[in-house]
């Protein structure tokens, strides 16, 4: 559908057409003649000017009356046409005075359905923007509901600023476009600006605040049993806490945090009565497409919309809307907790957890701000514009810079970083040292904002970012080189092994991604096992201990004076990160073997031999890793080193194989407090371990049903299954 | 009631070219095409063929006004219409035939 681009201009703004000149018709009707003319047309036959217009043309057309493709072949499905906010208020059908609370309560729930509706990746006029009174919420005479709408409007505004900031979103996840809605600064639709509408945040925040006392008061004045008002009091404080606390995640210019904690932890409390008392309000009409029976319209902004825009948003459910607020305010409150991070490595961890968790948009994004100001995705641009600004210039200092120095510095701890070395004196070693470490704001600036996107878009988005790993790996050799020549030391590879760590993270990261999204046939699991198994994940523990190594020598230097500190326990601070490791190469390991054994007892369905190159798709599946150190390891290689896997005995991988899951096991048995991730992969261990005893006893040998991986205790280390 | 038999198969087969070379002469010009659900759309006559299903490009719908109140056109682009819900069909003849360019 490239035609319709050009109307998701991004800045989330519709123009209305242009006054075009009136244009004076002379219909003359043809139809009989036309349906006469045609037909002397060949079946098949298309009547058209060849030279500019041809069946290609014809293709891109989107059909009328088709459902699918027709958006405004909804507003005529014999519904009445939808009355606007003027229209509904004089036929009576719109309140704006004398409100029950019930019908408060129905709106404001409604409304929330529609802003979850929109966050899951809906447009707003077909969410948030059916509700009339959204449409100007400055004549509503209700106080409390003129409040709540303007702050609605206020918190849409403020969530959209916050996605855009963190630029972690796809089409799929987000609409930012606003449909001439003025969000935010002016809330009255329309062409109609009107200076004095405008309302500040604070003001927005007095009005939610004054409207939450004068409901305090009626509700202490009303001792029922199920107290409406402090329902409703309940939800205009929520909305004043969660746009509040959204505000200083967005805006990041808050004093303290603990503010902002506070807020978030009001905001569940809020939640909490919020759904409790969500049977209070008035509900939607069964059958009905409108979240509730007053002030929505389903349909009032189809005309909108471009002209192929998808069919029909259904809102979500009230209930489940009110849950995932619920979820959200959780999430929020989970992703604050990066702001006590101080280290890259923990920050990196971290985003990825958090990632696995399939966070919503607002709470990744959420996440990007407050780790970096503004954002990583603005830390990656203006690194990227100071690298091509002319030579010479001053580097922008950035915190993103120090932040990388100090996950240099904690990680192998080398002696260019150390105040005290004599390297520093050393301008040229210097120089080069602060030129590498602002070359990699970028790279490392934009594998966080990766770690923002949803599941599915981070696979090709980090195979893009291995690339730039490539050139800063070079980079870094040279580093090494001429800091340890200035140093008159032997070759120390202190930032090239630092480098390498998180080099090999991504590429581990980046196979098994596709394990998680279903990308791999089971035919082609064994060398994606493989190759993690001999390669990446020795490699990743050898640069581990490389990195302790390097780390203990220069402390060792520098304590040389001090013995108190040399007779010191050292520790190892990355033993559970080598032990989780070991764990995955064992497991990695004990699949391959297990694969190999399947498809020598002929239990993997081959593809058709015409039809397969192993040679191709084993190039297709490792390409992104070609350019990097340590270099690809190439097919032919691949054929060599498991040639003579092929003559071995099923029964000796399958022990072979029940070994390394043995191995996985007891390894985890040894972490002493094992969190979820931990406690996943054991039981797949103790699992796979039975499972290949028994292959190995001759269990099913005659089998040629294939087994089934089943990923739903871990996404990236399948349970194997006999069926 | 004259005609011979000859004539009349003459006639037919010029009919038939009559037939294509008006549709021809009508491309590029604007129609006025009122489909089945009261819609009206108004664009460049592109292409057609046996069952009227008919290609407008730069095509506008505009709802059908019941109380003569004109309303803002929706911009469609190029847009076909299935011969089947097509209600009636105007031709705009006034302007002269406009060029529909292709160049994105």
């Amino acid at each position: 559908m490239g035609d319709n681009d050009d109307y998701y201009d991004g800045d989330g703004r519709m123009d209305s057409l242009g006054a075009t000149p009136e244009v004076i018709y002379n219909w003359v009707d043809i139809t009989s003649d036309f349906f006469k003319h045609i037909q002397d047309l060949q079946l098949g036959e298309l009547l058209h000017d060849g030279h500019l217009f041809g069946l290609f043309e014809a293709m891109s057309a989107i059909e009328m009356m088709d459902p699918k493709m027709d958006a405004g072949m909804l507003c005529n499905r014999g519904n009445p046409k939808p009355l606007n906010f003027q229209q509904a208020v004089a036929a009576g059908k719109l309140k704006i005075d004398d409100l029950e609370p019930p019908e408060l309560i129905g709106i404001i729930d409604a409304t929330m359905a529609c802003i979850v509706s929109w966050l899951e990746g809906h447009s707003l006029a077909q969410t948030v923007f059916t509700n009339l009174y959204l449409h100007q919420p400055h004549s509503i005479v209700n106080k409390t509901l003129k409040a709540y709408c303007i702050a609605v409007y206020k918190l849409l505004d403020c969530i959209r600023d916050c996605i855009n900031k963190a630029q972690v979103f796809e089409e799929e996840d987000f609409q930012p476009m606003g449909y001439g809605y003025r969000l935010g600064s002016n809330p009255q639709s329309g062409n109609t600006y009107d200076a004095r509408l405008e309302v500040s945040e604070q003001k927005c925040v007095l009005m939610l605040r004054e409207q939450e006392e004068e409901l305090n008061k009626k509700a202490r004045s009303c001792d029922d049993e199920d107290n409406l008002w402090a329902a409703l009091q309940a939800r205009i404080r929520f909305t004043r806490m969660f746009y509040r606390a959204l505000l200083m995640i967005t805006k990041r210019d808050s004093q303290s945090g603990a503010d902002c904690v506070a807020l978030l932890n009001g905001c569940s409390e809020m939640m909490k009565v919020i759904i409790k008392t969500s049977g209070k309000g008035t509900q939607p009409v069964e059958n009905s497409d409108s979240p509730n029976p007053m002030g929505f319209e389903p349909m009032i902004n189809q005309r909108l919309l471009p002209p192929t825009f998808p069919r029909y948003t259904r809102i979500k459910p009230r209930a489940e809307a009110l849950h995932y607020f619920d979820e959200l305010v959780a999430r929020l409150r989970h992703a604050w907790k990066i702001t006590s991070c101080t280290n890259f490595h923990t920050a990196l961890d971290f985003f990825m957890e958090f990632s696995r968790q399939r966070a919503c948009i607002l709470s990744r994004s959420a996440l990007q701000l407050l780790y970096l100001s503004p954002s990583p995705a603005n830390t990656a641009s203006m690194a990227q514009s100071a690298m091509n600004g002319p030579v010479g210039q001053p580097r922008p200092q950035h915190p993103f810079v120090e932040i990388l120095r100090e996950s240099v510095k904690n990680f192998v701890n080398p002696p260019a970083l150390t105040p005290k070395s004599p390297m520093v004196s050393t301008p040229q070693a210097r120089e080069f040292v602060e030129n590498f470490l602002a070359r990699c704001v970028r790279p490392f600036a934009v594998l966080l904002q990766v770690c923002g996107h949803n599941r599915a878009r981070q696979r090709d988005k980090l195979a893009l970012l291995l690339d730039e790993f490539a050139a800063l790996q070079e980079e870094a050799e040279s580093v090494d080189a001429v800091v340890s020549g200035a140093a008159g030391t032997g070759p120390r590879a202190c930032f090239g092994t630092w480098l390498l760590y998180h080099v090999l993270r991504v590429m581990i990261a980046y196979l098994l991604s596709g394990l998680e999204l279903e990308l791999y046939s089971v035919h082609e699991y064994h060398y994606i096992f493989w190759y993690l198994y001999e390669f990446l994940y020795g490699w990743l523990v050898s640069a581990l201990g490389r990195a302790e190594n390097l780390s203990g020598d220069s402390g060792r230097r520098d304590s040389r004076d001090s013995r108190r500190r040399k007779t010191k326990k050292r520790v190892r601070p990355y033993a559970r990160e080598g032990l989780l490791c070991n764990v995955m190469q064992n497991l990695c390991g004990g699949y391959y073997k297990a694969l190999v054994a399947f498809k020598l007892q002929g239990k993997i369905r081959q593809p058709q031999s015409e039809f397969d190159n192993e040679a191709v798709r084993y190039k297709h599946r490792f390409a992104p890793l070609s350019v990097l150190t340590p270099p690809q390891v190439h097919y032919h290689e691949f054929c060599e080193m498991t040639q003579p896997l092929q003559y071995e005995n099923p029964v000796i991988l399958y022990l072979g194989g029940c070994k390394h899951f043995q191995q996985a096991r007891s390894l985890l048995e040894t972490i002493t407090t094992p969190d979820q991730e931990v406690q996943d992969l054991l039981k797949v261990a103790k699992t796979n371990f039975v499972v290949l005893k028994l292959l190995a006893g001759g269990h099913k040998r005659d089998s040629t049903v294939p087994p089934e991986f089943d990923f739903s205790v871990h996404r990236h280390f399948p349970i194997i299954k006999l069926v | 009631m004259s005609n011979t038999v000859s004539e009349q198969l003459t006639d037919a087969i010029k009919n038939t070219e009559d037939g294509k070379a008006k549709l021809r002469k009508w491309l590029n010009m604007n129609f006025r095409i009122e489909m089945t659900d009261g819609r009206v759309l108004i664009g460049v006559f592109l292409c057609t063929d046996r069952d009227a299903n008919v290609i407008l490009g730069a095509c506008s719908e505009y709802l059908k006004s019941g109380d003569g109140e004109t309303e803002e056109p929706r911009v469609l682009g190029l847009v076909m219409v299935p011969g089947r819900h097509i209600v009636s069909i105007q031709l705009d003849d006034t302007t002269p035939p406009q060029m529909y360019c292709y160049d994105e």
